[in-house]
């Protein structure tokens, strides 16, 4: 799978590190001073490297947990996130990773330890008041698991601490971890979803909506909190036959009322990562419609984006209780 | 195309006859070889030789285009078998400290390994590294020509601690590159390959040059063309940008609102 792994001077003799390595004995193996020497330079093309990009093992020194961006949250209480990876294994024509790396490279930090004291700190801080953390901003939660082993050092920590909830958010099949644990009730398993036209066209690597059904469903049955997550909503001339068909596909498998939260949110891009992303990807129709500006932030035109969101809101209603929705507030 | 930089002529004559290139006088400081989509330059020993000769070959380079660029030489290895080939994963400038690395995309039945650019002949070997005396001048330079992932290093081994560099010869630098012109012929081949695509991709529209050759555009207009034109080709692929409505526009900025009224009525 990687065929070069670059590992930080200080992570070298780390444990996770060794076993990381140990999974792939043929990788070539390039020590490096700070991640930052190979994931930053200028001239790079995360394009080219998106087809072959080598995993960096990193320490993380600082800023480990940050307060997440406005709307970001589901429910009551403090929300943070913390990125262990950088990156994802999958190539999503709209994420923002894209505009906002130069480097495809996947990085991973390696002292779990600290990020967990981190968060230790940041609960007993909140004085009893109940904490989220988003684990899946910056790459994709489960999609690397087998390799970084993060749900098996993370669980065992939030199932010591109750008041902490863990948002794992992905697109991911790899399930098999969590169905050998015993479910945790303050662990989310939100799966993302967009319509299968979407999903062909611009969630490459991506496994297909109806594998995804099926991990989410096989968590539910096995006792897991699932969540489901629409964001972004994409807009298309056809949206809702598309997005309808969608949400008939899903809640013909799962009971809509015994979900943990369903959120939405439309596609926006900060204008510098729209920028990048659009020379990435000069020929991609997603970045060749009119979009407009909005603090900063460029999406589709506002009476098609309440058109888009409105819809799906009404629609996700049917299936579920308003309880239970939560649209990111830019979306709102 | 491609852009190679070797620093001896011994290095060069396997390549030049392999690729069947012709010294093309190019008036530059540096003679240089070519062929249709390759182009080969001699540096001289060091690495401000090399970067020197990577500046030189680089700024001549095609109207259009990105290039791949290929670093090709002798270099000093502790143990490696004299012979072997090995593509530069990390270079090391001995004098700054300074490190590079090359992203590795490429193919992965060539062995890779760190390379240490050193002032003078490393004839202890001290660490598990390829020594060399220019990859440090021409990596750096070929990337500000070009993106990273395009420009290479591979070094063929010519020295160890059980066969000293003072036993180096052209003859030798000869054979020793001719022994390796198979692996260089794939690098050759997946940098170009490479290099086509990121092209393809970042290709400006055909149609561009007609319509700056009609019409006046200001430095702004022709962002804001570039920019249009991007997005036609994205939601009208294969149609064409010119026909007979843009032909009666008077100016630059008619034309800039024709173009935006046609991409309104393809809707989002």
């Amino acid at each position: 799978m990687y065929c070069t792994i670059y590992i930080e001077d200080p992570v070298t003799d780390h444990p996770r590190t060794r076993e990381i390595l140990d999974r792939f004995p043929r990788a070539s193996r390039v020590a490096c001073h700070r991640y930052g020497e190979v994931f930053n330079p200028k001239a790079q093309d995360f394009r080219l490297q998106k087809h072959h990009p080598a995993l960096i093992l990193a320490h993380k020194h600082e800023r480990r947990v940050l307060p997440a961006p406005a709307g970001y949250g589901i429910g009551d209480g403090r929300a943070y996130y913390f990125s262990h990876l950088l990156n994802c294994l999958y190539d999503c024509r709209y994420c923002f990773l894209q505009g906002m790396y130069r480097s495809a490279h996947h990085v991973l930090f390696v002292n779990y330890e600290d990020f967990q004291s981190d968060i230790g700190r940041l609960l007993e801080g909140a004085g009893g008041t109940d904490c989220w953390f988003f684990s899946g901003y910056d790459c994709d939660s489960l999609a690397l698991d087998p390799v970084t082993g993060f749900t098996g050092a993370f669980l065992p920590f939030f199932a010591g601490h109750p008041r902490a909830r863990i948002e794992l958010r992905t697109k991911s099949t790899q399930v098999r971890g969590l169905l050998r644990r015993k479910p945790l009730a303050n662990a989310v398993i939100a799966f993302s979803f967009t319509p299968e036209e979407i999903h062909r066209s611009l969630e490459h690597g991506v496994p297909a909506v109806g594998r995804r059904l099926d991990a989410l469903v096989r968590l539910h049955q096995a006792g897991w909190p699932v969540g489901l997550r629409f964001d972004p909503l994409i807009y298309r001339e056809d949206f809702r036959q598309q997005y309808r068909r969608l949400f008939r596909q899903i809640f013909t498998r799962i009971d809509g009322s015994r979900l943990h939260s369903v959120s939405l949110g439309t596609f926006r891009l900060p204008r510098a990562y729209f920028r990048n992303i659009a020379r990435l990807y000069p020929d991609e129709p997603l970045f060749a419609g009119a979009f407009t500006e909005r603090d900063g932030m460029l999406s589709c035109q506002h009476a098609l984006e309440q058109d888009l969101t409105g819809f799906c809101t009404g629609e996700l209603l049917r299936y579920i209780p308003a309880s239970r929705l939560f649209p990111c507030a830019a979306a709102a | 195309m491609i852009y190679i930089v070797v620093a001896l002529p011994a290095e060069a004559r396997p390549l030049i006859a392999r690729y069947g290139l012709r010294d093309r006088p190019a008036g530059t400081a540096f003679p240089v070889y070519r062929n249709a989509g390759m182009a080969l330059t001699v540096s001289g020993p060091g690495k401000i030789a090399a970067a020197a000769a990577a500046a030189c070959l680089g700024s001549g380079g095609p109207a259009t285009g990105t290039p791949a660029w290929l670093n090709i030489g002798v270099a000093g290895h502790a143990t490696r078998a004299i012979g072997s080939g090995v593509i530069a994963n990390r270079i090391t400038d001995t004098a700054t400290g300074t490190n590079w690395y090359p992203p590795q995309l490429l193919d992965h039945a060539i062995s890779s390994g760190s390379l240490r650019t050193v002032d003078a002949a490393e004839i202890g070997y001290p660490d598990d590294t390829l020594y060399d005396m220019e990859a440090s001048g021409f990596y750096p330079t070929a990337c500000r020509f070009s993106t990273a992932e395009l420009v290479q290093c591979f070094k063929v081994v010519s020295d160890n601690r059980t066969t000293p560099a003072s036993g180096i010869t052209a003859r030798l630098c000869e054979r020793l590159l001719d022994g390796q012109l198979a692996s260089i012929d794939r690098l050759v081949r997946r940098l170009t390959d490479m290099a086509r695509d990121y092209n393809a991709w970042h290709a400006p529209h055909p149609e561009l040059d007609r319509l700056a050759g009609c019409w006046h555009f200001s430095v702004t207009q022709q962002h804001r063309l570039r920019e249009l034109a991007r997005r036609w080709t994205a939601l009208a692929p294969g149609q064409p940008l010119w026909d007979a409505e843009l032909e009666n526009r008077r100016n630059a900025a008619e034309v800039l609102q024709c173009l935006e009224h046609r991409l309104a009525a393809i809707g989002f």
